[in-house]
């Protein structure tokens, strides 16, 4: 087992749909919370590390550096989105490890909330979606989900209860969290009522659009021992892929229903891990869509393709089930920082930090991120 | 078209303009992709050429927008967009506006046809109808 890195510091602004401060105001803040969780001062940060998209185009690493005054000894960054937020730790101990930094902060943030084009424009910066696509009136993401998801209920029966099942779910998990964007009970009535978005998604089926950021620490176990609060150990983390680029992955994957990377990536952390999926007590999984959250558990292995709908209702999500999925309510209620939000909310799972949605006994903690095609996967333990 | 479409492009929309529905087709191995690129992704071969299909193909699944993500579609509102395979061209998936009386009409797996481009006007992308009971043989 590889367990010599550690989370020690979590740091996420409050999630909003607009925030009163710009983006670069809003990775400040998250990165300096958490510093202050480690009780480390930014003096001893050495290595910066974001996603490798969609950072640098907005709050590049060297605006990171100058504002905390860090001369970088060790710059990263992989995939983009949530893909990159789960990959991190992979990124942090190669260098923890070789020496080549000693205290390594990862950040991710968005400002889609107050952008014109919020999450929709994205995608423009691939040539032939923009030359094919997004003419015809194809450049949402929810109707790049809303083919798969009419696909899947034509292959294997999926209903609209299925889908209801996890954002209800979800929601319920987001009030007992206490810090999500959305505080509103959502029924399965209230799931039925939902606006359609892109036929079959809902808005109910969609994540939030937010503006804020996260952060995390990042140490080896011999510092993180010194460190304010509990270090949660990196168990293993894993990477997968398909040979396809950003303009393919959502029309042309030759399985449009499977996600081969969250397999191959699972099974690499879980190998690294030493452990099998029934030692997982919860995961948070990139929830971009109830469609895509429902094919990763699938994915994942946690059941066999085209039984995910039913496995769900039958285990429960919620944070008392027998599969607890998205304990701070996801990207479908907590928050859409694209699932860096998703290490923050793991870690406070393993520390007990939890309150009223703290998972009983979570010992292990399954994180993933979804970036079509790429898929990442962290495991952390307490 | 837009003028600035990439050389790389332009062989789908010239063919259009002639009425045909093209996608690029190896040479060397074969088999077709999309979207086009400068070589083949199943073998590397360059000997690449925009081979014309009959333009008749099936929904492999469709959905019906209703909120305007980019504000030129905003008055389009709502429009079905769907993804058409080709028997012909296996793996080929072309994602295409579908013409319908209404979308209750759609399934997954019917048949539709490529709607003839207007004589003397550019075309601008592929759409497709539903091929009638009557027009099939």
């Amino acid at each position: 087992m590889r367990n010599d890195i550690a989370i020690v510091g979590v740091g996420q602004t409050r999630p909003v749909r607009r925030a009163d401060r710009d983006i670069r105001a809003l990775v400040v803040e998250a990165i300096q919370l958490a510093l202050d969780d480690a009780g480390i001062d930014a003096s001893e940060v050495d290595g910066i590390i974001s996603d490798g998209v969609i950072m640098p185009a907005s709050v590049p690493r060297d605006y990171v550096a100058a504002q905390f005054g860090i001369a970088r000894r060790f710059d990263g960054g992989m995939s983009y989105g949530g893909a990159g937020s789960a990959c991190a730790p992979m990124l942090a101990r190669m260098a923890l490890e070789a020496g080549q930094a000693d205290v390594v902060v990862y950040y991710f943030g968005v400002d889609w909330g107050s952008r014109e084009s919020g999450p929709y424009g994205f995608h423009n910066i691939y040539p032939a979606k923009m030359a094919f696509e997004k003419p015809v009136g194809f450049s949402g993401q929810p109707s790049y989900f809303a083919l798969w998801a009419r696909r899947y209920m034509h292959e294997y029966g999926l209903t609209e209860d299925d889908l209801a099942a996890i954002a209800t779910a979800q929601r319920e998990s987001a009030i007992r969290n206490g810090h999500a964007q959305l505080q509103k009970p959502l029924s399965v009535a209230d799931y039925h009522a939902s606006r359609m978005i892109s036929d079959p998604l809902r808005a109910a089926d969609c994540c939030l659009i937010t503006d804020g950021a996260a952060a995390f620490v990042m140490t080896r176990m011999d510092r993180a021992r010194d460190c304010r609060r509990r270090p949660v150990r990196v168990l293993g983390c894993g990477f997968g892929s398909e040979a396809l680029s950003g303009d393919d992955s959502f029309t042309q994957k030759p399985k449009q229903l499977t996600i081969p990377g969250a397999r191959e990536a699972c099974g690499r952390a879980l190998g690294e891990a030493g452990i099998g999926l029934d030692a997982v007590d919860f995961s948070e999984i990139y929830d971009c869509f109830t469609i895509s959250c429902l094919m990763q558990v699938e994915d994942l292995g946690f059941c066999a393709k085209g039984e995910a709908g039913p496995f769900i209702r039958e285990r429960g999500i919620g944070v008392d089930g027998k599969l607890p999925v998205n304990t701070h309510g996801g990207l479908l209620a907590h928050s859409y920082l694209l699932g860096a939000e998703h290490v923050v909310e793991a870690v406070r799972q393993l520390r007990g930090e939890a309150g009223d949605a703290q998972v009983k006994d979570a010992e292990v903690g399954l994180v993933t991120g979804l970036s079509v095609p790429d898929y990442g996967v962290l495991v952390l333990g307490r | 078209m837009a003028k600035e479409t990439k050389a790389g492009f332009r062989g789908h929309f010239d063919h259009l303009s002639a009425g045909e529905l093209a996608f690029p087709f190896c040479e060397e191995c074969g088999r077709w992709h999309w979207y086009p690129m400068p070589l083949c992704p199943h073998c590397r071969s360059s000997r690449l050429s925009w081979r014309p299909v009959s333009g008749t193909g099936e929904i492999w699944s469709w959905t019906v927008v209703r909120h305007a993500f980019d504000a030129s579609h905003r008055d389009k509102l709502p429009y079905v967009v769907a993804l058409v395979c080709f028997e012909e061209a296996p793996g080929i998936r072309l994602v295409a506006n579908v013409e319908a009386a209404s979308p209750d009409e759609l399934r997954i797996g019917m048949p539709v046809e490529l709607v003839p481009p207007v004589p003397g006007e550019p075309a601008q992308h592929a759409a497709f109808r539903p091929v009638r009971p009557t027009q099939l043989a």
